[in-house]
């Protein structure tokens, strides 16, 4: 989600890094999602672009809220990032296959240039100062959510989902998440059995937990350990266990994590994400390229002796997960731990 | 997996060249390892993913290559990269 790469503090200390992180995120779920998604139903003629004109007329664009620019830049900034959390969610409510029209998650790959520099959409140039963005991105994201919101008329007005369709993905969306995450590592840390099942059957074990495992490939668990620290990164794409664990924090999808990480993996780490590793320890970059989906497993954190799992799991970061970052330890206080449901 | 094991070219702890190019593979080999050699360090068989690929590919392996290798950089890092076999040969001639 768009502000997961900051600390959930109450204040927010800077205003440019999240800016910067609503940028990336938009125009990544824009040319990577939502548009790649049009086009793949254009061309397999589910739906014509007159299909949308026709939906359009039915759907309003909305208005500047009233006041907007008269905000300070903080609400303005926290209004963005919920919005933008709207619209992811309503990004993958539109990316439901229909069972007439079975997509592959590779052909979107594919369609939307992934693997071919020419067919890249392209992403526009930002304005220059900070107020200068909000505004423009306040501007982006309403254009977005309508083309969204007419999408998302013409799929039904079309016949092509249905509004039970639309509420079976709505529940199940609320379902997965990166709590699923914490209570694997948790059961991981008290019980040898249930770590070694996860090790070598990955998705099978998670359903002593009354976790849905999933169906997205082999679900790959790097275990971190005193002279072993993992790190996953899909440079591809951005592969990561979504089915089971939810999205992953909003820089995974972002290029410069990608290009940086496998060049120089401790570098990046200690300077991106300031977590410093003894050269004792191996830094390891798990590329997800294929049909392995990676999570890592992170080090239980000392001081923790007796701690029921419930407690345990409230250490884990979705940051942790993904390996840039240890559990957090007992002393410091759980602020961005992965929130648990409802 | 002792099943999907006795599908795999290539064992744990054998050194594989990547091949510079693949036309018919499946694109999913990063251009950072093309022409590489690492290590196979674990096999996974032919993974059905019919959410993500059409059709199967060959059996994976992951293979674990040298950051110093193949960035020219001092480095003690490494990378764990998930390869399909029909993109991996053996890195030097097997001994009899």
């Amino acid at each position: 989600m768009a502000n997961s790469a900051q600390t959930a503090h109450g204040h927010m200390q800077d205003h440019e890094g999240h800016v910067r992180a609503v940028e990336a995120d938009l125009e990544y779920w824009r040319t990577k999602r939502l548009e790649p998604r049009l086009i793949q139903l254009h061309r397999r003629g589910v739906l014509t672009l007159y299909d949308l004109i026709s939906a359009a007329a039915h759907v309003p664009a909305a208005l500047p809220a009233a006041g907007e620019a008269t905000h300070d830049m903080e609400s303005r900034i926290r209004a963005l990032e919920d919005g933008l959390d709207e619209y992811i969610r309503g990004v993958a409510l539109a990316s439901i296959d229909s069972s007439d029209y079975p997509f592959v998650i590779e052909d979107t790959r594919k369609e939307r240039g992934d693997y071919d520099e020419f067919f890249r959409i392209a992403k526009p140039p930002h304005a220059s100062t900070l107020t200068e963005r909000i505004a423009r991105l306040e501007h982006d994201l309403r254009e977005y959510q309508h083309l969204l919101d007419v999408l998302m008329r013409a799929l039904i007005d079309k016949g092509v989902l249905t509004m039970q369709q639309l509420e079976r993905q709505r529940a199940f969306l609320a379902g997965r998440g990166a709590w699923n995450g914490a209570r694997i590592v948790a059961r991981a840390w008290v019980d040898p059995v249930f770590k070694q099942a996860l090790l070598t059957r990955g998705r099978e074990a998670v359903h002593e937990l009354n976790i849905p495992p999933g169906r997205l490939g082999k679900l790959g668990v790097a275990e971190n350990t005193a002279t072993l620290h993992n790190v996953v990164v899909c440079t591809l794409c951005s592969c990561y266990p979504h089915d089971l664990l939810g999205d992953p924090p909003w820089w995974y999808r972002d290029d410069t994590y990608k290009e940086r990480i496998v060049r120089d993996p401790r570098g990046t780490l200690a300077d991106r994400f300031n977590l410093q590793l003894p050269e004792s320890v191996e830094v390891r970059v798990r590329d997800s390229t294929s049909d392995v989906r990676w999570m890592v497993l992170p080090r239980r954190p000392a001081g923790t002796d007796g701690w029921s799992e419930e407690e345990l799991a409230r250490l884990v970061t979705i940051d942790s997960l993904v390996g840039t970052a240890p559990a957090l330890t007992p002393a410091a206080p759980a602020q961005a731990e992965c929130s648990v449901p409802r | 997996m002792a099943t999907a094991e006795a599908t795999h070219r290539f064992q744990v702890g054998e050194r594989v060249r990547v091949m510079q190019a693949n036309p018919a593979g499946s694109p999913r080999t990063p251009a950072y390892v093309r022409g590489k050699s690492g290590i196979v360090t674990a096999l996974h068989g032919s993974i059905e993913n019919p959410l993500d690929h059409r059709g199967v590919y060959p059996p994976l392996c992951s293979v674990l290559f040298s950051v110093h290798e193949i960035f020219c950089r001092a480095s003690q890092d490494t990378l764990s990269v998930d390869l399909h076999e029909d993109w991996l040969a053996p890195a030097e001639p097997r001994h009899r």
